[in-house]
């Protein structure tokens, strides 16, 4: 074996090793010492991280990929399932950057789950899922994919029901399960339709064999998938539902990694989507959908991790954008970016909330710059970062997306509400920070604000430095594949910074509003649209239980039991003759003896005259 | 008219008498019932001996099976008229009508 994929298949097999041993140590009837999980879970991670450094090491100074196949799990007459994994630049960059994500998390999550009697579960929990996820990045077959796709989703409903006791949180956890099933559906579509008709799970193969063929099924059927598991217009709710989990959780699934998951089978399958042009506008116009509706739910939540979920959603919807633009390494490259700074964004949140005594409303926060101001120092920086500030992480993948978007010759519409909603991005931003930083206390005098546990500030400081130079870095060490297009006109070139600092400014008016009554009567429409999500959770989880349980009614108990036995069957004789006998019962004088003699006269009377 | 033909048919005909004629009980004119039923039963069980054809073997059966729910259906009604009309004679049934 060449030692270059010796390393990559040994690094990517001494990671597993490494993550897989907590977590064995838990199977066993040892009672864990109280800090198992700083001790063994958190420096798990931490030495996995470190080791996957060297194989990022090694793709940047020579630029070599590579595809290792080992074990053969099952062998038919047409399909061959293999343990096969996939270093290539997508997940080579993708695992230092999860795992790195996932150490400040759990170091964060130490502090944060201290007082939970079952934080050494929690933190079980959540190496699980890191295991499932660095499978599903890895995987160079779909069976192999799946694995990973079910197992993020399962450890995610286990996460966000975490709190299990709480009715919202079982609500929740269950909304995201049955989302991610319905995208399920068109996942496993996709893969039917490839093994029936290309033969092959396999990635290379499938890219070959597919060439001549019309792929638009198999490709819808993963676009489905992706609505499902990064919450696209349709398949969304889950997303803000699941924000009644942990903060670590919502940081680490619901930002970086597992809600990815959906736009990365998309970058990986993306040369299947290249030459097909549905595909590709269903992206289009479904990110820009998405991005759009869920900035203008964003602009007037409340909860403070609410507003972060849907600012995810949002720039899901962006990366969902790109892949429409047939551009998926501008997507990855914005997945690598945003995963710093929602990570950060969410560790801030959960900072504030166990600040003030687990109080997430921001009406309810005020003036922490002074009382917490390397926390709020942080949310400001990952505020500036999400919107694209020059220079930070966000602006060299959003830029670049925002660019690409402006130079090419599709739909106007989607490219309209992008900017819409980038632009918003800027508002809710600044609505947080305004919020929750400036301006005068708004909670309770005796909050137990203490920021000085190195368990926060660490990660912190850590994602922090990500937020701030990682973009720099992923930027400089990559080639881009597609050459991107590098003369335009001045107002497209500056059209993001014009639109996101056009929000700043009128979020910036709309603040000074607070203290003042603008109007008599306030306009009370567009309030309530976004306030209630655009009413899609009211109407939808409503009206089609309803349905289900009304057609349950009519079939059971309309239809079988009044329809079928009561009017056409059983009763229904009963019913008919017992008016009959009443009848007939009424005319009887009751001289049976008579009846009786009658007849028999009558009987023998005629058989003697018809022998005769 | 053969012997075996004579004994059943007057068989039927005195269960039959016995029906029409009853005194004073329903379950008289229901055991006559019962031995018409035997006599058609006789008469079925012989006639695929008498004929030599087999095919009508399982007539006799039928016919078992049939009046058995026949004389639930009867004593039903017996039990009917003992609960509505007090007791089971055949005089209390058109005692109160005009």
């Amino acid at each position: 074996m060449h030692p270059t994929t010796l390393m990559y298949t040994s690094s990517l097999l001494l990671m597993f090793a490494v993550l897989l041993y907590p977590l064995l140590v838990t199977f066993t009837s040892l009672p864990l010492n109280n800090d198992w999980a700083s001790s063994h879970a958190k420096t798990a991670v931490k030495s996995a991280f470190l080791i996957s450094l060297a194989p990022l090491s090694l793709f940047l100074s020579t630029g070599m990929e590579a595809v290792t196949s080992s074990w053969t799990w099952m062998v038919t007459t047409t399909l061959d399932i293999t343990l096969s994994f996939k270093f290539d630049h997508y997940s080579i960059i993708f695992i230092p950057i999860a795992l790195y994500v996932t150490w400040s998390i759990l170091e964060f999550a130490t502090w944060y789950m201290h007082s939970d009697p079952l934080m050494n579960r929690f933190f079980k929990y959540l190496l699980t899922f890191l295991v499932a996820m660095l499978i599903l990045v890895s995987a160079n077959n779909l069976f192999q994919l799946f694995i990973g796709w079910e197992g993020v989703g399962i450890m995610s409903f286990l996460l966000i029901g975490w709190w299990h006791g709480r009715a919202d949180a079982n609500t929740a956890a269950l909304q995201a399960v049955l989302y991610n099933r319905v995208g399920d559906i068109g996942l496993i579509l996709g893969m039917a339709w490839l093994a029936t008709n290309v033969n092959s799970w396999d990635i290379q193969q499938m890219f070959i064999l597919s060439k001549n063929l019309d792929m638009t099924l198999p490709l819808l059927g993963l676009i489905l998938a992706a609505t499902g598991k990064s919450a696209q217009f349709g398949l969304h709710p889950w997303l803000p539902a699941a924000m009644e989990g942990p903060t670590p959780v919502s940081a680490l699934l619901h930002s970086s990694t597992m809600v990815v998951a959906g736009i990365f089978l998309l970058i990986r399958m993306s040369p299947l989507m290249e030459n097909n042009q549905t595909a590709l506008t269903l992206c289009l116009c479904l990110g820009a959908l998405t991005t759009m509706f869920t900035a203008t739910c964003a602009l007037t939540q409340n909860d403070i991790k609410k507003i972060v979920a849907f600012s995810t959603s949002s720039q899901l919807g962006l990366m969902m954008v790109t892949i429409g633009l047939n551009q998926p390494q501008l997507a990855f490259l914005h997945i690598c970016t945003h995963a710093f700074f929602k990570a950060m964004l969410f560790l801030c949140s959960g900072s504030v909330i166990h600040s003030l005594n687990d109080e997430q409303d921001i009406r309810k926060m005020g003036g922490l710059h002074h009382l917490a101001p390397f926390t709020s120092s942080c949310l400001t920086v990952g505020s500036l970062a999400l919107t694209g500030t020059p220079f930070l992480a966000g602006f060299f993948s959003k830029d670049a997306i925002i660019e690409a978007l402006n130079t090419s010759h599709v739909n106007a519409w989607a490219l309209t509400l992008t900017l819409i909603a980038t632009s918003f991005t800027a508002i809710y931003s600044l609505r947080v920070i305004f919020f929750v930083t400036m301006g005068t206390p708004r909670f309770l005098p005796l909050s137990p604000i203490n920021e000085n546990n190195p368990a926060v500030i660490n990660p912190l400081k850590r994602l922090a430095w990500g937020s701030i130079f990682g973009g720099l870095l992923v930027m400089l060490n990559i080639n881009l594949f597609k050459t991107p297009v590098l003369t335009m006109p001045a107002e497209l070139k500056l059209a993001a910074l014009a639109v996101s600092i056009l929000g700043l400014l009128t979020a910036l008016e709309l603040a000074t509003l607070t203290s003042k009554q603008f109007k008599v009567t306030p306009l009370r429409t567009p309030h309530h649209f976004s306030t209630s999500l655009g009413f899609v959770p009211a109407i939808i989880h409503r009206q089609i239980p309803q349905l289900s349980l009304l057609l349950g009614q009519k079939i059971a108990s309309q239809m079988v039991d009044q329809t079928w036995l009561e009017k056409t069957g059983p009763k229904a004789i009963a019913n008919a003759t017992t008016p009959l006998a009443s009848a007939t019962s009424n005319m009887q004088q009751g001289l049976i003896k008579t009846y009786l003699t009658l007849f028999l006269m009558t009987l023998v009377l005629v058989t003697l005259i018809s022998t005769t | 008219m053969t012997p075996t033909h004579f004994t059943i048919s007057s068989a039927f005909l005195l269960g039959m008498m016995g029906l029409a004629f009853h005194r004073t009980h329903l379950l008289s004119a229901l055991l006559c019932l019962e031995a018409m039923m035997l006599a058609l039963f006789i008469a079925l069980s012989l006639w695929s001996l008498q004929l030599d054809a087999t095919g009508c073997s399982t007539a006799p059966m039928l016919m078992l099976a049939f009046s058995a729910c026949e004389a639930s259906a009867g004593l039903a009604l017996l039990v009917a008229t003992a609960r509505t009309h007090g007791t089971g004679h055949m005089q209390a049934l058109n005692l109160l009508q005009c």
